[in-house]
């Protein structure tokens, strides 16, 4: 327990430990996935974006972390996990960085450059045929 | 936010100067647009981040670029304030203390140059935040444990130059440090203790080093650029035991005190328990909308129902016994023995060996959901600490919390405290939470604040930390000998800083050339 009277989850404690294991295994299922429809131009950068998302935003936007579980009270469970999102756009995802929202402070550009902000954006915004088994939105969510 | 400028330094003087540090870091890494400096104000200010404007902010990578920067910045009196991570989210996180100051981000400075499993310590930059530090010893396989606090987002460097405290034996986060090397005002480079010897085979194990010690001088102060930290991590234990207990009444804590201090200060617990109330509790699970609406503070009535609903007493006590299994069981059994005087209440046990997963072995296991208690009044939260020190027995402990509680109730705040039992101190973490938004509420909270450093004083209670807005207030009540210490650390400060360009007016140090800006 803390000051704050919280215990840190367990849940996002698997999450972020096992996140190098998980990542090396979601490239390989990527590779496999790309190489068994066609390889699409943008899988290099959905995967950099996700590799950058867990790195940069993991401590709170994963499984059990803070933002999760604010985002959960605020829009409802189906709309916590930002991996499994499909209703937000690359604008909208760079403006919130920028300037912060509810519990959320802003993210400057020394800590997550435009070039990341980017990959996240581009990650968080792929396409259907990216969001299968080969392009790793579940397993980000939940390793 | 439109660009505040340093005070004594001119639009075109400023824009040299960027360009000069442009010239070290490159142009990606010096920020100067309206939105940037957004970015490194204080998002969760109670109402008054216009105070504490930086002007701009550069991310050098390395020591030698800070010390460029450091040498460009006394060329042209541009004024700058450190940050590790930026994340001291409470007391100012990002912002500077003087408006036009430029923030010194060192967050792209992230190397763990060292960790010594044999003698337990690390040596790392100050970008590395608690959740690198982890995942390298776990992903390593290094059997030591950290010292992490409640909100693990930021620094450990950050951490424990603030004098920030987790919850293992290791908690006192500042008394880890072992060796600094320290880019001076000046641009000079300096090593701490043994460090001062180049080839030193003992720079990170023996603190003192030959002559005065400096390694506490450059925590909470404005004399150096912290590069690089020595710091003592704690060798992972055989087992552990964890004792969790609820206390019904609200002067439950005063006995509590009695009975943990004693047994604190032999080393029967060696890590530093927190006694909190349990809005805490519920402040972090739910939304104060749920339980009250009304205006004012929650009155205790309704405190009383909520603590009923959810099965929880006045104060919850978390302590946890570290080492081998039977001294555990020895001293648990000490520890109980003192609480069944008083209560009738039981401890739940939680039990850890070695090779289980560490999850709920009391090991410092970083994360960030201690956030949450913002969103207890809703809209868009934030919080502040008021943190004086006691003397840990129950007549400061009782006298405090009332006279805090009551002074909460006036003004119209919800009490929400903590003591956290160090050796022969008690740190009282007092929570003010709001929504930033309702601009009534943010003024109660820096009403509240500022009643509470007077009365604090007058008990000759002292802030261990503070936010940014109150530095001079609490700096001035150190008036012994008519501010004799803050005549000493500014006489450092005019030595070591002539042109005052390090972080003016933390911790109330301020430079000759700007003691007019004093609050």
């Amino acid at each position: 327990m803390s000051e704050y009277g919280i215990k840190p989850d367990p849940t996002l404690l698997g999450c972020l430990t096992r996140v190098p294991l998980v990542m090396l295994m979601i490239a390989c299922l990527a590779i496999a996935g790309a190489m068994a429809r066609g390889r699409d131009d943008s899988t290099p950068k959905i995967e950099q974006g996700r590799k950058v998302f867990h790195e940069r935003c993991g401590y709170c936007h994963l499984a059990g972390g803070t933002g999760t579980i604010m985002l959960a009270r605020r829009l409802g469970k189906d709309r916590a996990l930002l991996e499994e999102r499909t209703d937000l756009t690359q604008e909208y995802i760079k403006k919130i960085t920028r300037v912060g929202i509810n519990g959320m402070p802003p993210h400057n550009r020394i800590e997550v450059p435009d070039g990341e902000l980017d990959l996240i954006a581009i990650y968080l915004t792929r396409p259907a045929s990216s969001r299968t088994s080969s392009g790793g939105a579940g397993q980000g969510a939940t390793p | 936010m439109k660009l505040v400028l340093p005070p004594r330094v001119s639009e075109a003087t400023f824009q040299k100067a960027l360009s000069a540090f442009t010239g070290v870091v490159g142009k990606e890494w010096v920020l100067a647009t309206d939105e940037d400096r957004e970015t490194f104000m204080d998002y969760y200010a109670a109402g008054d981040a216009d105070l504490h404007v930086p002007s701009a902010a550069i991310g050098p990578q390395s020591t030698e670029e800070v010390q460029a920067i450091l040498r460009i910045a006394n060329e042209h009196k541009i004024p700058l304030w450190p940050i590790s991570r930026g994340k001291n989210l409470g007391y100012g996180a990002a912002a500077p203390c003087m408006s036009g100051t430029v923030v010194l981000d060192l967050s792209r400075m992230k190397k763990i140059i060292d960790v010594n499993e044999r003698f337990g310590y690390c040596v790392i930059e100050p970008g590395v935040g608690f959740f690198d530090l982890f995942h390298y010893l776990q992903e390593n396989k290094i059997k030591l444990w950290m010292s992490i606090p409640a909100n693990a987002w930021g620094s450990v460097v950050g951490n424990a130059l603030e004098r920030g405290y987790g919850y293992t034996p290791y908690g006192e986060n500042t008394r880890n440090i072992c060796g600094l090397e320290v880019v001076l005002p000046n641009g000079d480079l300096v090593r701490t203790g043994n460090g001062a010897m180049a080839k030193s085979a003992s720079w990170n194990l023996f603190k003192y080093g030959f002559g005065p010690s400096w390694d506490q001088i450059f925590c909470q102060s404005n004399y150096g650029v912290v590069t690089k930290m020595g710091m003592w991590l704690m060798p992972e234990p055989e087992a552990t035991l964890g004792l969790n207990i609820q206390l019904p009444n609200p002067d439950d804590v005063g006995w509590a005190i009695d009975e943990l201090a004693p047994l604190r200060m032999k080393g029967v617990i060696e890590q530093s328990p927190s006694i909190g109330n349990s809005l805490r509790f519920v402040a972090s699970r739910t939304q104060r909308s749920e339980w009250y609406t009304g205006d004012g503070a929650l009155p205790d009535e309704v405190l009383v129902d909520i603590l009923k609903k959810n099965n929880l007493g006045w104060w919850t006590i978390n302590l946890r016994l570290y080492g081998y299994d039977e001294v555990n069981e020895a001293h648990a059994r000490i520890i109980k023995e003192a609480f069944a005087k008083h209560t009738k209440q039981e401890f739940e046990v939680l039990k850890w060996h070695r090779g289980e997963p560490i999850d709920n072995s009391g090991a410092g296991v970083p994360a960030t959901v201690a956030l949450q208690i913002i969103n207890w009044r809703g809209g868009r939260g934030g919080h502040i600490g008021f943190s004086p020190i006691l003397p840990a027995t129950s007549e400061h402990v009782l006298r405090q919390f009332h006279a805090t509680k009551k002074r909460y109730e006036e003004i119209g705040v919800d009490y929400y405290g903590s003591f956290t039992l160090f050796e022969r101190y008690t740190t009282n973490v007092n929570m003010m939470v709001y929504d930033r938004d309702d601009k009534a509420m943010t003024a109660k909270v820096r009403a509240l604040f500022k009643v509470l450093i007077a009365d604090a004083a007058k008990q000759g209670y002292s802030e261990y930390r503070t936010h940014i807005s109150y530095m001079d207030d609490v700096a001035l009540s150190f008036d012994f000998n008519n501010h004799a210490l803050l005549r000493l650390n500014e006489t450092l400060k005019d030595a070591l800083d002539p042109n005052g360009i390090l972080a003016p007016g933390k911790q109330g140090i301020w430079p000759r050339a700007l003691r007019s800006e004093r609050a």
